[in-house]
Parts: C-alpha cells; sequence; structure tokens
C-alpha cells in the first residue's frame, strides 16, 4: 500500500509504546526491522530540507534545480535521516528515549526524487558491550519504486539501559 | 565547464569552509520535525538530569545528526556548482553540541584519485563548536563522473 509522507501525521511522543519496544537484550542481529514503503512529495522534501537546515535551493527551486545535472528537483542526500523513521514504526527500537548516536556512514547511488516510492530494508548487524555501555549497530537499505538502491547506511548507537 | 576540469582544478589541502550553526530550542524542534526524531534528550531538561549508564549530560543535546546535515551541506554547496556527486559520509560524534553552541564544519581536499571509470576527491571532516574543540569528525567522498548518477533519461 502507497502512503504519502507526511511529518506531521507522526507521533512525536516517544514515551508511548516504549513498553512495546525491543531492549538491548531483544535486539536479535540479522532480524529484520518492520518497515513499510513511503512516497515522497516535492512539499515534504523542501519541507525536510528547511527544517534541517539545508537551503540549497536544488530541493524547492525547479527551476534552478532544472539547470544542474540533476535535471529537477531532488531530495537532499541525507533524506535517509527521515526515511529512517518514516518507514518504521512506533514500535521500533530506535525510538527508544536515550537511544545515543554515535556515528553514521552513509553510501549514496542516486537521489531520491518526488514521487519515488520509498522502501527501507533495516536490521541490527552487531551488537556488544564496551565499558559498560550497550552498543548495537543498524545497517540500512533505501531503495526506489525501481528497485534502484538509493543509498545505503550503518551506525551505532548506545542502547538505554 | 566539463566536471574533467573542474576536478583538474580542485588542488590537495583546498578547504571548503561551512557556514556556521547555533543551536537553539528552535533549531532542535525543527530538526526533530524534518527528521522525526522526538527523543527526549532532545527537548526535556529534567530528563537529561538522569545518568545515562555510565554517562551524564549537562542539559538537553543537538540531534547528532544536525551535524550530519551540516557537513552534507557544506559538501552539496560546493559540488553541485562543479558537477560533483556527493558519494559517501562516515561520521564519529565525539562530544554533545549543547543548547548556544554554534558548529563549523570544515571538510579539507586530503586525496584526488583517478580510477578505470572515475574521477574521486575524499576529504577529511572536521566540525569545531565555538571553542575549537572538535565536536565531529569524518570522511566523505566525491565523484567527479563523466555520467551523472541517476540523471533523469
Amino acid at each position: 500500500m502507497m502512503s504519502v509522507l507526511k511529518l506531521e501525521e507522526y507521533e512525536n511522543d516517544f514515551w508511548k509504546d516504549v513498553d512495546n519496544r525491543m531492549s538491548w537484550d531483544q535486539i536479535i542481529p540479522g532480524d529484520l526491522r518492520n518497515t513499510k514503503p513511503i512516497t515522497l512529495t516535492k512539499e515534504v522534501i523542501s519541507q525536510f530540507a528547511k527544517l534541517i537546515g539545508d537551503d540549497n535551493p536544488l530541493y524547492y527551486d525547479e527551476e534552478y534545480a532544472k539547470s544542474t545535472p540533476y535535471g529537477g528537483i531532488v531530495a537532499p542526500p541525507n533524506i535517509h535521516i527521515v526515511l529512517m523513521f518514516a518507514c518504521t514504526d512506533v514500535s521500533d527500537w530506535m525510538r527508544s528515549p536515550g537511544t545515543i548516536n554515535c556515528g553514521q556512514n552513509w553510501y549514496y547511488n542516486i537521489p531520491a526524487r518526488p514521487g519515488d516510492t520509498i522502501t527501507m530494508r533495516g536490521s541490527a548487524l552487531d551488537k556488544f558491550i564496551k565499558k559498560e555501555r550497550l552498543f548495537a549497530v543498524h545497517e540500512n537499505v533505501f531503495t526506489n519504486q525501481h528497485g534502484q538502491v538509493i543509498c545505503t547506511g550503518r551506525g551505532q548507537t548506545i542502547r538505554p539501559v | 565547464m566539463s566536471t574533467h576540469a573542474e576536478f583538474d582544478k580542485i588542488t590537495g589541502g583546498e578547504e571548503v569552509l561551512g557556514r556556521p550553526f547555533t543551536v537553539t530550542r528552535e533549531t532542535i524542534a525543527d530538526f526533530a520535525l524534518g527528521s522525526l526524531d522526538f527523543n527526549p534528550l532532545h527537548f526535556d531538561d529534567d530528563y537529561m538530569k538522569e545518568q545515562f549508564g555510565k554517562t551524564t549530560f549537562h542539559g538537553v543535546i543537538m540531534h547528532g545528526m544536525q551535524n550530519f546535515a551540516m557537513i552534507t551541506r557544506t559538501l552539496t554547496d560546493w559540488l553541485v556548482p562543479r558537477g560533483g556527486y556527493h558519494r559517501r559520509l562516515e561520521t564519529r560524534w565525539l562530544t554533545p553540541v549543547y543548547l548556544g553552541d554554534t558548529i563549523t564544519p570544515v571538510a579539507t581536499v586530503k586525496r584526488k584519485l583517478e580510477t578505470n571509470g572515475s574521477r574521486w576527491i575524499v576529504f577529511d571532516i572536521n566540525v569545531t563548536n565555538q571553542k575549537g574543540v572538535s565536536v565531529a569528525t569524518g570522511e566523505a567522498m566525491a565523484e567527479f563522473a563523466d555520467v551523472f548518477p541517476g540523471a533523469p533519461a
């Protein structure tokens, strides 16, 4: 089922459903996270760019975007920042309050464009303990409606105790 | 000008200076809505007085991915007019960024490389706060390809 991304429709209280989320103990590396595809619009692309502080006209000005090699408006490469939350549901463990991001590595294949329907495949790859802190390594792949990879990434978070 | 010619003009050690970004409750609220990341680490002053395992904070912190976004902006603002494609970004957060802090990213051209199929730039990334302390470091990679990635047919 196609669902158009609208930022205002998402739950903004991460304490709700907190008991339905997997703790570090329950995360199984390799298990796929529950995800759903979402469709990007020009509106949400420009809104995202503005809200994260990126004012490049490539993300909102069609005339300018057409004059670049992109040939039209595209999503910022780091659109995966919102896609990760947009494609997962309220029970996803990345929403656990106290989740601390340690850094991320992303590879960008082709840009996402308005009208693209994006699918996420995500899992934990590994988990470990270091200096009494609980770590999880995650890996996400985003593809478009043609099965083309948009971007792939991995990162580490410290999990709440 | 071709991407090849643009690539040739880039010199090792060249610095790409990002615009400074100051963190306020408004920028945090904007980033939260933009990213859909409503973690209380970024809002809740009382929550931030707690112990987080071995970690303590002194107040709400900026989203780590705001660093990522400002690094990306620095790179794409420089690359798009040159026909370069932002291929990769690897980051590590070194220390939390707090309300009132001003962060500035710098990307330094570390390496230029030509492969069989394309031309590449590797950047060192450093984000510092107003005290000159590094809050994030990383590496980025840009491609100056003959055929633009994902160009419309």
